[in-house]
């Protein structure tokens, strides 16, 4: 290309990547995926049985490698990104700060996260941000295994009346909660998100999506998550504009803790 | 919860193998369970599950060949007729 010849016309930077609010949309994914990882993680060796002891800690490595992908598009010191920062500087939702360290409180904010992020991963899949697109339709093929697991699961437990009893209200305390997942994120705008097709559908309408999926997927048990009330009585969590909710602390010092011992360790 | 069997096939030529079994409550689950207890470091590119209970199984008795030992020809018989020199076996 000869260029140096006078400039005549100057076009945009056409990447899409520096659009307004793009990285930290990406950050915010990546920072939910290390949490729900993390959390996932716990259940290693304490699983209800044995077979879904392996499902959760599977899903747990496949989240964590959905941050990796996703740090890894905004710089090269994952580990500096992922567990080197101040805790306001993250920009998780607070549903994947929650430990559920309750079998039910993880089926239920799996089941919430995962149809999120299946919803979510699908506005990427089209990205003008060609590599983040790439992370995203890689992530849609493990959702569908992970989605499978939890509705598989979900199903079967809704067809009791101790599963209804037991399940139900833990949608009423967790809904409202993850609906933070569809928050901008602080400095990010989805009207130029949109505009530079990073994003190929909009938070607000990302939300209605995922709430119609949640809908139909209980609506066998004439259950309906109470949308409008969580709307009007419940103040911004803030998770994507870095306050951290009281589990926070915690989370973090477990995934520092190797590092914290031993700076030059590599795993 | 139904047991299951689990086959996984390596890309190439090989063929499938059984890689273990699982415990699940329904087909979709098996599926579900099978790729995260047997296939989450690629050693599979297909998989096959199927119910424990739909395999056809062989009494135990008809497979006891080990006395047969006209069947384990290992050509042993006509190596040594030729390197005896002909060429024409008995």
């Amino acid at each position: 290309m000869d260029d140096t010849g006078p400039v005549t016309a100057v076009e945009p930077t056409g990447d899409p990547a520096e659009t307004l609010g793009a990285r930290e949309l990406v950050l915010a994914l990546a920072d939910d995926e290390l949490c729900i990882g993390q959390n996932l993680g716990w259940w290693i060796a304490v699983g209800p049985f044995l077979e879904e002891d392996l499902a959760l800690t599977s899903i747990s490595q496949d989240e964590l490698g959905h941050a990796r992908a996703l740090y890894g598009l905004l710089g090269d010191d994952i580990d500096a990104m992922a567990y080197g920062r101040e805790p306001h500087e993250y920009l998780c939702a607070h549903i994947t700060e929650l430990p559920c360290h309750d079998w039910a409180e993880t089926l239920v904010r799996h089941f919430l996260y995962d149809t999120a992020e299946t919803v979510r991963w699908s506005a990427l899949a089209d990205s003008s941000w060609e590599s983040l697109g790439a992370v995203a339709r890689r992530a849609l093929a493990e959702e569908r295994s992970h989605l499978r697991h939890a509705t598989g699961l979900l199903d079967r437990l809704l067809r009791t009346d101790a599963g209804i009893a037991h399940l139900l209200p833990l949608f009423d305390q967790l809904a409202p909660m993850a609906r933070e997942i569809f928050d901008a994120p602080s400095g990010c705008s989805d009207g130029a998100l949109v505009a530079a097709g990073v994003i190929t559908c909009d938070f607000g309408n990302q939300l209605a999506q995922w709430q119609d999926i949640v809908g139909d997927a209980l609506a066998k048990t004439g259950y309906q998550p109470q949308w409008a009330v969580a709307d009007a009585e419940a103040a911004p969590l803030g998770g994507r504009a870095g306050r951290r909710s009281a589990h926070f602390a915690a989370l973090h010092a477990e995934m520092v803790e190797v590092l914290s011992i031993d700076p030059s360790a590599r795993w | 919860m139904k047991t299951y069997e689990v086959f996984l096939k390596r890309a190439g030529k090989d063929p499938f193998t059984h890689a273990g079994a699982l415990e699940a409550p329904d087909d979709d689950l098996a599926l579900s369970f099978a790729r995260d207890c047997y296939a989450r470091r690629s050693e599979g590119e297909q998989m096959w599950v199927v119910a424990r209970e739909d395999l056809l199984v062989a009494d135990p008795t008809e497979l006891e060949m080990a006395d047969r030992a006209h069947r384990h020809n290992d050509g042993a018989f006509l190596r040594d007729l030729r390197q005896a020199g002909s060429s024409e076996p008995a």
